[in-house]
């Protein structure tokens, strides 16, 4: 509540322009929605009629044809409406009480007036006539031609369903996740004797979106979103060390059963005690095993922002003139996915409308096809590859990523180990960065291991990684056959907007990249 | 769109604050604290000739915290409409029931609220908000102009933001209080063409509460192709121990993540190498810094903070010794201190005597660092490793550009090998850095 924060906010979009940014949320960064007690206001279910989902922003569809007219009233190549009602709930649980318990409620709808690459944009959290068509006005300022034909009759769009819950999270009281949290936190101080420390962070909610366009096309999405993170202090002959594990996805309640906790309090404890053992790596150039699952995080830094069409549409990304060309060995194929199930980065339906889909970034080695959101795929000429997200009705979609990762290769964990004479693996990491038109990347890595001869030595710790991203695709010397997404939740930031995404990858090795570290 | 901002007078948010508190002891909460905002912003992109994207808002929330017999709980909400609002909380008082009770958890102590600072902190501009359409999009122009001077130059996307917010707060304890602020500022961003595909870029940026005292959009949009031109030939710099001499906007994030664990909250929850520190030497013998909220024009100036609590002047390092923490009502009852403040104002570093040019001399070889590129560090340890790009220093002058670098080492450590401070603090942050000179520090390259 404090009047700063709309002015960071600025300040992040002011300075971020072309540096994107990914990390591995802490709890009260958590995207998504959720909802408090219990509401007497219910969010329509999937099969809901569509008079029911406007009626939940208590609006109709002569309302709705009002405001685009007013929208649209200086012309258009595109325009639409984003209706947005989210809840979110979290409850934090720090020694051995839960501490604090929170919910909010957000809502409201962004306008959008598109003409050529030209984007007009308002939103208001007042979902009245007056100011639905306030906002309309200074949205349509952008445009300067004669007005478009709003449309008389609407059509409910069909989409997917990547995330059904057996029961919504508005229907889990609070009183059934206390025990869950209860449970976590018992697992993780039992699990060794050096546990000084635990927290757990729960986080649940839903989001309902009804998107409208000028032709009259209506897409409704409902959100699920959740997270369990549990966090470890340890001390040990007089040092202290930290460190923490977290689950998250479009799941519900019974998503998390005993053996899921069990995983995350005994993977939260696990990377923490590794630490008092831990070492920094020699400083240099060194070959890097990126461990399969969270390892993805190299791609979505070194390869997966250059290829939003967005930025190669402006030609401010390093790929923008490689589409076509062979930027990696045969055995890598790299793809970005909404339909993975239940994941961060599933998507039923863009944030424009958009039909989802598996969209293969790099084939066989060869650079296939950028992210498309509809701007860029007008542009293009092409379909929009259903890339077109937001963090919420207060910003306008860009092209973004959903699931990124790699596809299986040849090669086995054991022979890419053995194969490295010094060199490290790459297994947890907190956070990465790119330079889009640089195209220099770095990622953290928190836990990892040293391998010296083909053979794992020494466990090693906290040192970032810097690469450049063409340069690391061409030095994939070798892809696993393990592939795997990550079990944590990421958050990417582009231009002052976080949205939920996922990534993955096969056991590879990067032959040489610059690995921070200390020579003695 | 009509200007809530300045059509809503701050006695009507503060109204509608007390009414929160209201309706939350009504349905049980032996205390409340809630807080009502409007924030209005203005958002202008332009690239290469014309206008990429207007955003305009006005924008309001509600926030409300909750003491229930024991028990804890925050709460906020954008749907203001008053049957909504009520059920919203009394809602929320029930949820809290269901908690744990928790004996450390308190409103804070009314005695903090005393003494609050009157002096003006000329937080709004009101020029600020009468700039109209045209101005806006001529500074963008003059920005875009400015940025594509270099033929080189593919694209450059200028910035112009504004913002201004207005808020109350108000508790069952007899605490009441109003903020109003604003902000404008120019940004820019050129990237440049290198070889076949190579974009390096060049970004500036320049935002302060009051419209006057920022330089020229121009001047901004200069910076920044300057920026993006001395990229040009950025090779991977060598493996090395060497003097680290980092530019004031760098060093701003490098102090930041020196102070992030400095809290209460953090040195409880046992993640934080600032534990059992006061009064001790902790980042060598050189750093001092004060959190001042009483900076006129200061963008994280204030009269009291999120837990009411008036503002003072805090010294947090003095000469590298430790004197005070951030510390909340909440933490500083579980570690039995007395609150300070939970959250940062203006961080103010104590400056050197010498300017960038004179501490390169000095330096005479090393690495000059320009900006970050990822990295982290452990808030427990201190361990850290960033990304970088800057310069060689050859021959006590800036030499060749260098990138796809990391630093690493322990933050403790680190400050322990600063030799010297710039008197050239960087102005558009709450943070006011200067350059930083380290020695013996270790680089990864080629």
């Amino acid at each position: 509540m404090h009047p700063l924060i709309t002015t960071r906010r600025a300040f992040v979009r002011g300075t971020a322009s072309g540096i994107a940014l990914l990390g591995a949320a802490g709890p009260g960064l958590l995207g998504g929605c959720n909802r408090s007690a219990a509401s007497h206001t219910m969010i329509p279910g999937d099969q809901a009629h569509l008079s029911e989902h406007l009626g939940f922003f208590s609006v109709d569809e002569p309302t709705i044809t009002r405001v685009m007219a007013e929208l649209t009233a200086r012309g258009a190549d595109a325009a639409d409406l984003y209706f947005q009602h989210s809840r979110d709930n979290s409850i934090t649980m720090e020694d051995g009480i839960i501490s604090r318990a929170s919910s909010s409620v957000d809502q409201g709808v962004g306008l959008r007036v598109v003409v050529g690459d030209q984007t007009g944009y308002a939103f208001t959290e007042d979902l009245s006539l007056e100011s639905m068509l306030g906002a309309a006005r200074t949205a349509a300022s952008i445009a300067h031609g004669s007005k478009a034909v709003a449309p008389i009759a609407y059509e409910h769009g069909k989409r997917s369903n990547f995330y059904a819950l057996k029961q919504p999270w508005s229907e889990v009281g609070v009183a059934r996740k206390l025990p869950r949290i209860e449970h976590l936190n018992a697992l993780a101080r039992a699990a060794d004797p050096a546990v000084d420390k635990v927290s757990v962070s729960w986080a649940d909610g839903e989001e309902l979106v009804v998107i409208v366009d000028m032709h009259g096309k209506i897409h409704t999405d409902m959100r699920p979103m959740t997270r369990i993170w549990c966090s470890v202090t340890a001390k040990k002959n007089g040092v202290t060390q930290a460190n923490s594990a977290n689950l998250a996805g479009r799941h519900g309640f019974e998503w998390y059963t005993d053996e899921r906790l069990a995983f995350v309090a005994n993977e939260a404890v696990k990377r923490t005690m590794i630490l008092f053992e831990a070492r920094r790596p020699p400083a240099g150039e060194l070959p890097v095993v990126l461990a399969a699952g969270a390892s993805g995080i190299l791609l979505h830094e070194a390869i997966g922002h250059g290829m939003e069409a967005d930025f190669n549409r402006k030609g401010t990304s390093i790929y923008a003139s490689m589409l076509g060309k062979k930027v990696a060995p045969d055995f890598v194929t790299i793809v970005d996915d909404a339909t993975q199930p239940g994941e961060r980065g599933a998507l039923n339906v863009d944030d424009e409308g958009n039909a989802t889909e598996k969209t293969v970034l790099v084939d066989h080695g060869v650079m296939a096809s950028y992210l498309h959101d509809s701007i860029s795929a007008r542009h293009y000429g092409r379909k929009s590859t259903g890339s077109g997200r937001r963090e919420s009705f207060r910003h306008a979609p860009l092209a973004r990523m959903r699931s990124t990762y790699m596809e299986n290769g040849p090669h086995t964990r054991e022979e890419i180990i053995a194969s490295v004479k010094k060199g490290i693996i790459a297994e947890t990491f907190t956070n990465g960065q790119v330079q889009i038109g640089a195209g220099d990347f770095t990622f953290y890595i928190k836990n990892g291991w040293l391998i010296e001869d083909g053979k794992i030595t020494a466990p090693i710790k906290d040192i970032n990684i810097i690469g450049n991203g063409p340069e690391a695709l061409r030095n994939v010397t070798m892809v696993g056959n393990d592939t795997k997404l990550d079990f944590g939740g990421w958050t990417c930031g582009k231009d002052g907007q976080s949205v939920p995404v996922s990534q993955g990858m096969p056991t590879t090795l990067v032959s040489k990249m610059t690995v921070g570290g200390e020579n003695a | 769109m009509p200007d809530s901002i300045t059509t809503t007078p701050a006695a009507e948010l503060l109204h509608s604050a007390d009414a929160a508190v209201d309706i939350a002891r009504k349905a049980g909460a032996q205390d409340a604290w809630a807080s009502v905002s409007r924030d209005r912003s203005i958002n202008y992109a332009f690239r290469d000739g014309k206008i990429e994207k207007v955003e305009e808002s006005t924008s309001r929330g509600l926030g409300i915290s909750l003491y229930v017999d024991g028990r804890y709980s925050s709460h906020s909400t954008t749907d203001l409409r008053p049957d909504r609002l009520k059920s919203f909380i009394t809602e929320a008082v029930a949820l809290t029931r269901a908690l744990q009770p928790d004996p450390h958890r308190k409103i804070p102590d009314p005695a903090l609220f005393a003494d609050r600072p009157t002096l003006d902190l000329e937080r709004l501009d009101p020029t600020v908000a009468a700039v109209t359409r045209e101005q806006r999009e001529a500074w963008c122009a003059e920005m875009d102009a400015r940025a594509h001077a270099d033929k080189r130059v593919i694209s450059a996307e200028s910035g112009l933001f504004s913002g201004q917010s207005l808020g109350a707060s108000a508790s069952s304890n007899g605490f009441s209080g109003t903020w109003e602020g604003g902000y404008l500022g120019f940004s820019c961003t050129a990237t440049v063409r290198e070889g076949e595909d190579k974009r390096p870029e060049g970004s500036a940026v320049a935002v302060g509460r009051f419209l006057a005292g920022l330089p020229e959009p121009g001047k901004v949009a200069d910076k920044a192709l300057r920026h993006a031109v001395e990229r040009l030939g950025s090779t991977k710099g060598p493996t090395i121990r060497a003097t680290m001499v980092v530019d004031p906007e760098a060093a701003v994030s490098l102090i930041a993540r020196a102070l992030g664990p400095a809290s209460a909250a953090a040195i409880q929850q046992g993640r934080s190498y600032w534990a059992g520190k006061i009064g001790q030497p902790l980042l060598g013998d050189r750093l001092t810094i004060t959190d001042d909220p009483l900076i006129p024009r200061g963008l994280g100036s204030r009269h009291f903070d999120g837990e009411g609590i008036s503002a003072k002047r805090i010294p947090i390092v003095e000469n590298g010794v430790v004197r005070n923490l951030y510390v909340d009502t909440y933490y500083g009852r579980k570690l039995g201190m007395a609150p300070t403040t939970g959250s940062s104002s203006n961080r103010v570093v104590a400056l050197g005597d010498k300017n960038l040019t004179e501490l390169l001399a000095e330096a005479g070889s090393g690495i000059y660092v320009t900006s970050w590129l990822g990295g982290n560090s452990d808030p427990t340890t201190g361990d850290f490793s960033l990304g970088l790009r800057g310069h060689l220093i050859e021959n006590g002058k800036v030499g060749a550009p260098i990138g796809e670098m990391n630093v690493t080492g322990n933050l403790p450590a680190l400050y322990k090998s600063l030799v010297a401070l710039g008197n050239d603090p960087y102005p558009y942050s709450s943070l006011r850095a200067p350059t930083l000179v380290f020695e013996n520090v270790q680089f990864s390259g080629t």
